[in-house]
């Protein structure tokens, strides 16, 4: 009763300082839907707007059908170019007015017609190889979709030139809000969980008030967990904010289980408060607890987790290592659960991994929290 | 259980291979105001820290209001108010919101913690200032604040480490008034200060030099027994140069600056005044002021570092020549 009585004291000053404070609640709150939407956007303009202009050579009714259908789809935008040729593409591209030029060629119609192959050429500005190579990526699946439309299903399906096989960086499905949802989830939980607890707790230390602290009958569990219950709140409406952004915003999906979706994120929740707690053991005053709260906390979950840079691309001391990154674990499941529908049994390994982490952090963290000051 | 507030045995604090406390030894009574005088660096904070659980005594034992300090801590921490050097409430919450918080920490919650909230800020005169933030408040408020949420619980024994440090003396006197009237109602209060004026309110005072323990009674006894003889108070320019004179004079026990002058300290059958205005006379320095004064805490103290200092000195010789 009395212990209880003492942690909700602590956790209630603890709601206190973070309401007196707008910066922990824009970091923990406003940050994660700021970088969702430029993440989203930011990419998502790089993959639904890439302007192509068209070359048609035949003018047929079939290269006219097969023009509607490539830019149909929305996911090139076609550029006007006024009945340019093909040797017209440099200075398209020289004007940044296209970063492709799609020429049909002469006979296109022809060959269609007598059930041959038809060739198509794309034309492509190199000088920003990212855009390049995810305008191909497109194209690729764009002609490919536009070819099948026109071929009668008793002739089979024209063999098109465009024929390359793309690993695209950041989304492999074509749709980046999809794929970088539950990356970005898991590195600004990360990100803002062990920085602001860490910088708590440090605080109390710099400023001698948890001196005054041990001065009282209070124990160290109490302490730890007044001090982190409320930011467990706070990161699991992170959460929910970023998935309801990431769905009205971006369409992106919540196909499976609710319920395993919250086990994940709170065990990945609790790992990461540890992971703050041990920081700020380490390090006791908020300077020094911030460079090593953003590094352990950033970098591994930015670089190490799937987020960005898929782990079986990755050399292989970089992927052992990927092993102990508890985001890793998370994206995982996040992605499983929203995207693929998974539930309980398809991230039962993700969830151990997750409770493991926090068991060993929240155990050192606990062990190594001074009861006295030496 | 003892009949002690406080009972000190041989009690010692090392770091590395510093004594910051060395071999300390007294009792307090309950309900009395026992004042630790020392230096920057003397070791109070250090022995109070230890009394209050913070920091565990590399030799020695304690007992506060009756329990062990390494038996049961959580006993001792339950029975004490502790009001650290440094100040270090909460300067983002609202006065009524720290003392919440530190009655929340002793276990205290609804009415009853309202009741003693709205009976603390009477007591302190907080009243008015509920609802300010305290980072808002003036330094004299603040340790009031300070002493009220070490109160919260109603402990037997608060401990005070240099609560007036850096106040204005009005806000000072203020204080003073409150810790009496806590001491009054039964309330035992250990105080660190280096004002000695205020040591002058204490019941016993014990004096730090250097980790130890060097003297330990009433004022009056130690203005007794420290500081025998009778003290000349001289002002005047230039009189430094005849600092040395004086000494050499025969009958004169010590000299030592004090204010703007100096307290040349006589034994008690000599003409003080007579024998300093003739060595000053033959100096050819005429003093604005030569009287003779009560001896005050400070002489007591100045008198107790030199013998401090001197006991140091002996026990290094005596080292020594073992050696
Ligand atoms: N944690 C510590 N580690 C090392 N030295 C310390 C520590 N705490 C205090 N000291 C040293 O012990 C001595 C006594 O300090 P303290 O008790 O704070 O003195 P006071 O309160 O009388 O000014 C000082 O020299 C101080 O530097
Ligand atoms: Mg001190």
């Amino acid at each position: 009763m009395k212990s209880l009585r003492r942690i909700l004291a602590i956790a209630h000053k603890e709601v206190l300082h973070v309401l007196r404070d707008p910066r922990s609640l824009y970091l923990a709150l406003g940050m994660p839907v700021v970088l969702l939407v430029l993440f989203g956007f930011g990419v998502s303009f790089d993959m639904d707007h890439l302007p192509v202009a068209l070359v048609d050579e035949d003018r047929t009714a079939s290269s006219r059908r097969f023009a509607a259908h490539v830019f149909g789809s929305g996911e090139l935008e076609r550029v006007d170019a006024g009945g340019v040729t093909a040797s017209d593409a440099v200075r398209l591209f020289e004007q940044r007015r296209a970063v492709g030029v799609l020429v049909i060629p002469a006979g296109f119609g022809a060959s269609l017609a007598r059930g041959r192959t038809a060739a198509v050429q794309l034309l492509l500005d190199g000088v920003d190889p990212n855009t390049a190579t995810q305008t191909l990526g497109k194209a690729d699946a764009v002609v490919r979709a536009a070819g099948a439309m026109l071929t009668s299903p008793g002739r089979g399906l024209p063999r098109l030139p465009v024929d390359v096989r793309v690993r695209t960086w950041f989304n492999p499905a074509g749709r980046s809000a999809l794929y970088l949802i539950p990356g970005l989830t898991a590195y600004v939980l990360a990100l803002a969980s062990v920085l602001l607890t860490s910088l708590t707790l440090a605080r109390e230390w710099e400023r001698g008030s948890m001196q005054q602290l041990f001065a009282t009958p209070v124990g160290r569990m109490e302490i730890i967990l007044g001090k982190l219950l409320p930011y467990l709140g706070l990161g699991t409406t992170a959460v929910l904010l970023v998935l309801t952004a990431g769905a009205w915003v971006f369409d992106v999906p919540m196909r499976g289980d609710a319920l395993a979706l919250t086990a994940c994120s709170t065990l990945f929740l609790l790992g990461m408060l540890g992971q703050g707690l041990l920081v700020s053991i380490v390090a006791k005053n908020q300077m020094v607890a911030t460079q090593m709260a953003t590094i352990t906390s950033m970098l591994p979950s930015m670089l190490l987790s799937g987020f960005l840079f898929p782990i079986e691309n990755m050399p292989a001391p970089l992927q052992v290592i990927s092993n102990v990154v508890p985001a890793r674990y998370f994206i995982h499941a996040l992605r499983g659960i929203m995207l693929r529908g998974n539930g309980f049994a398809e991230v039962a390994r993700d969830l151990v991994a997750l409770g493991l982490f926090a068991s060993v952090v929240f155990a050192l963290g606990v062990a190594r929290f001074p009861r006295t000051l030496a | 259980m003892t009949e002690h507030a406080l009972l000190v045995r041989s009690l010692g604090k090392r770091f590395g291979s510093f004594q910051a406390v060395d071999d300390v030894s007294f009792e307090v009574e309950r309900g009395e105001i026992f004042g630790y005088l020392g230096a920057n660096g003397a070791g109070k904070s250090t022995t109070i820290r230890m009394l209050c659980g913070l920091l565990r005594p590399s030799s020695g034992r304690a007992e506060v209001a009756g329990h062990d300090i390494a038996v049961s801590p959580d006993r001792v921490k339950a029975s004490i108010g502790y009001m650290s050097q440094k100040f270090s409430l909460y300067l983002d919450l609202t006065v009524e919101q720290n003392l919440e918080f530190f009655g929340g920490l002793h276990g205290l919650g609804g009415k009853a913690l309202g009741t003693r909230i709205d009976a603390l800020l009477e007591a302190v005169d907080l009243r008015g200032q509920r609802a300010a933030v305290t980072g808002a408040l003036p330094g004299g408020l603040r340790q009031r604040l300070a002493l009220a949420s070490s109160l919260v619980h109603e402990p037997r024994i608060v401990f005070l480490d240099e609560p007036t440090a850096g106040v204005d003396p009005a806000s000072r006197r203020t204080f003073w008034a409150l810790i009496r009237g806590l001491a009054q109602r039964g309330t035992t209060v250990f105080v660190t200060t280096h004002y000695m004026d205020e040591a002058e309110y204490c019941a016993r005072i014990g004096l730090m030099v250097a980790g130890r323990l060097v003297a330990l009674d009433t004022p009056a006894a130690l203005k007794r027994d420290l500081v025998p003889g009778r003290i000349m108070a001289v002002e005047g320019p230039g009189l430094g140069a005849a600092t040395a004179a004086l000494r050499a004079e025969p009958g004169v026990v010590a000299v030592e600056p004090f204010g703007a002058g100096l307290h040349v300290r006589v034994e008690a059958s000599v003409e003080g005044a007579a024998i300093v205005a003739r060595v000053l006379a033959s100096a050819g320095i005429e003093p604005s002021r030569l009287e003779e004064v009560e001896p005050t805490l400070e002489d007591v103290f100045l008198a107790a570092a030199d013998a401090g200092a001197e006991a140091k000195i002996r026990a290094a010789q005596q080292a020594e020549t073992l050696a």
